[in-house]
């Protein structure tokens, strides 16, 4: 059966399924989201009135057999927080069950007319409406609980926290995990405001007697997976007791810390006393010593990598999952706060909120740079979490992200660009990933652009990839690459092995080319990667955005970044060449 | 008689006595160089991965670049294990010493380990 859209109308409450257009048909994941939107939504509306859409995709391998780590879901839509276009990706249950129901894309438009609050059960049969008041003001850990006792089949949930319902710009979308715990987010952007200005507060999606993903050719996609599973498994970073299983994403915070571009006390330094109490490193010593929670954890069910970890309390019972590395840092050495299990707690109450860690950690950092809290307080920074739970205006305030907060407190380092705030890689410090936060279409975004491997982005020998000359085509390069695996539904990570196992690379775009049929090879990747950028980059244009979007913040040029002491030195020009084919 | 203080990260923290993180302080002749520490606290060189002198990252996994820099009185050591990631996307335009630098000019600076 050939995959459909499912468009559901929340101003009459009523579904049907699309045959996906010609135009559409080759996109899945990101590249599916960015079109619609790109095409749907007028890039001048607000982002929560009527005009705005939320469009969530899986990727095109999502729900395959056995495609390895393969369970990334796609939101999309006009970001309340950078006000451009918006994908955020999350793991977590959702992407291969919307796939098994032959779905390629659900948009989700328009606003209940009666103000009422809904909660859409997506099965084989189609979308039933079902009055959400009973949930409305709860967590997202209570939310998950109440609808798997209602609903058969350990469902995906897909879901927002208070913060959603009040339509706050910091607002993630949250999905369950396989032991359905909410810590999965599409986080970024603020589309959890987007989901609650349709009246959604959350979808569950059962796909019982789904029709399944159709496969083109099964004998490519068999090779295509076994050749990326096999780079997976033999790679240092990804394989079973690898770096990325044995210490999650955390395991960057000592290195990142010990090269000096450790976001620490709200982008003033680059090295933080604590980090190591605070690292990957420091996770798997507590687990190990309090005798519960766990490393290796699985976002999804098919995940070979396992980056994500369960934190426990002091009694070693589960606190909460995951702890990653940019959660720790912004909740952590950017408060100036050396404590995991603080770390851990506020990260709880973001998952249950509905918070972005990565903005709701750096306005915290913000809030403590205006004088108001002294860095490194971890009870108050603790507490303001009530305030965002009460709605207070100052929990109100908080809820809308670092931009918002440091304009109401006067502060002037503000750590954004378009609008969102950086994550844990200082750009003073490691300069590429600034060419990337500056001038990739969604705001300040680590992972917007992965390496790949030269021979394959074809840069190999153009660039000197250690000099400040090649980081404009570097740069795009990266986020090309990155934009095509957000689209396949793998895992960022695979990124890793395959930039070191050529069979790697050729295996993934063997996959997808197995199950879409189309003829994509290693050597397709980047020209439909830079599709996917073009048409995000025209709505960004047509929103209003101009190169002076492409900036690094102000401070970042003057006040120099100990320990290196040094500040942001990539010219003007060179930010404007990343993207300057697009208009030319 | 210099003094290098020195922290191993991750398994390899078993050198310095610890688990996941060890910190040590260690006294080393005058003519004290990178290969001097190692042997001194017995870290085989396959089982090193990215080592950092005071911020400044001079091997990285696979590659014995670092061997003869030398070392004097204060400086930290940050060594991590060879599966310890650091993507290049998040390392590009982080400081280099000289030979790490000339090394991966030769052996291509975007890979993420050199073992073979
Ligand atoms: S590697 Fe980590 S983030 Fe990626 S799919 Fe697996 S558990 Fe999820």
């Amino acid at each position: 059966m050939a995959r459909k859209i499912l468009r559901i109308k929340m101003d009459d409450l009523s579904y049907k399924y699309e045959e996906v257009p010609s135009k559409w048909a080759k996109w899945g994941g990101r590249g599916l989201t960015s079109n619609i939107v790109a095409e749907e939504v007028d890039p001048t509306c607000h982002p929560l009135g009527p005009n705005n859409k939320l469009v969530i995709a899986p990727g095109w391998v999502s729900g395959t057999p056995a495609a390895p780590s393969s369970g990334r879901t796609s939101f999309g839509g006009k970001s309340p927080l950078t006000g451009g276009i918006k994908e955020s990706n999350s793991g977590g249950t959702s992407s291969q069950k919307i796939a098994k129901l032959g779905l390629a894309a659900i948009i989700l438009e328009g606003m209940p007319k009666d103000s009422k609050w809904y909660v859409l059960v997506i099965t084989k049969d189609g979308v039933k409406f079902e009055e959400a008041n009973d949930l409305l003001g709860k967590g997202m850990y209570e939310v998950d609980e109440i609808l798997w006792k209602k609903y058969p089949n350990k469902p995906a949930i897909i879901g927002i926290g208070m913060v959603g319902e009040k339509k706050l710009s910091n607002a993630g979308i949250s999905v369950n995990d396989p032991e359905n715990k909410p810590g999965r987010y599409a986080g970024r952007g603020g589309l959890g405001a987007v989901m609650g200005a349709r009246g959604v507060k959350a979808i569950v999606v059962d796909d019982t007697g789904g029709p399944g993903v159709e496969i083109a050719n099964m004998d490519l996609f068999k090779t295509g997976r076994k050749k990326l599973t096999d780079a997976i498994t033999s790679h240092d970073l990804t394989k079973p007791g690898g770096g990325l299983n044995s210490y999650g994403t955390n395991v960057l915070m000592n290195i990142i810390n010990e090269a000096g571009g450790l976001p620490t006390r709200n982008f003033s330094a680059g090295y933080f006393e604590g980090a190591s109490k605070i690292s990957g490193e420091m996770i798997a010593e507590t687990v190990e010593k309090r005798g519960g929670g766990m490393t290796g954890h699985g976002c999804h069910t098919g995940c070979i990598i396992k980056c994500s970890n369960i934190y426990p309390d002091e009694d070693g019972n589960d606190l909460v999952s995951p702890v990653e590395y940019e959660t720790a840092m912004s909740l952590g050495s950017n408060c100036g706060i050396d404590d995991l299990d603080y770390i851990a707690k506020m990260t709880y109450q973001c998952d249950d909120l509905g918070l972005d860690t990565i903005e709701a950690g750096n306005t915290i950092a913000v809030y403590m740079d205006s004088g108001a809290l002294e860095f490194g307080d971890k009870e108050g920074a603790l507490s303001l979490f009530d305030e965002i739970r009460q709605m207070t205006p100052l929990g109100r305030i908080l809820g809308q992200g670092v931009k918002a907060t440091a304009e109401a407190f006067g502060v002037f380092r503000v750590p954004t660009i378009k609008g969102q705030s950086m994550p844990a890689y200082e750009p003073r410090a490691i300069k590429g990933i600034g060419v990337t936060y500056a001038t990739t279409p969604m705001g300040a975004d680590h992972t917007a652009g992965y390496t790949i491997a030269p021979e394959i982005a074809g840069v190999g020998g153009k660039v000197d990839p250690l000099s400040d000359e090649g980081k404009s085509e570097l740069s795009l390069t990266f986020q090309a690459a990155t934009a095509f695996i957000d689209s396949t539904g793998y895992c960022l990570f695979i990124a890793f092995p395959i930039l070191d196992i050529p069979e790697g690379w050729a295996g993934m775009a063997e996959s997808v080319a197995g199950v879409t049929g189309q003829s994509i090879t290693g050597d397709d990747v980047i020209s439909i990667g830079k599709e996917i950028l073009k048409v995000e980059r025209d709505f960004n244009t047509r929103a209003g955005f101009t190169a002076a979007d492409d900036r690094p913040p102000e401070f970042m040029r003057y006040e120099k970044l100990p320990p290196h002491n040094e500040v942001w030195t990539v010219s003007d020009k060179a930010l404007d060449e990343v993207f300057a084919w697009v208009n030319s | 008689m210099p003094t290098i203080n020195v922290t191993l990260y991750g398994d390899i923290a078993q050198y310095g006595s610890g688990k996941q993180l060890a910190t040590l302080d260690l006294d080393l002749p005058q003519d004290a160089n990178i290969g001097l520490l190692l042997e001194r606290i017995r870290l085989p060189s396959e089982e090193r991965g990215y080592l950092f002198v005071n911020s400044v990252l001079h091997d990285v996994p696979g590659l014995n670049a670092s061997h003869n820099d030398p070392l004097k009185d204060g400086d930290h050591v940050g060594i991590f294990s060879i599966s310890h990631m650091w993507p290049y996307q998040y390392r590009q335009g982080i400081h280099l010493s000289d030979t790490l630098k000339a090394a991966l000019e030769e052996k291509g600076v975007m890979k993420n380990t050199y073992r073979e």
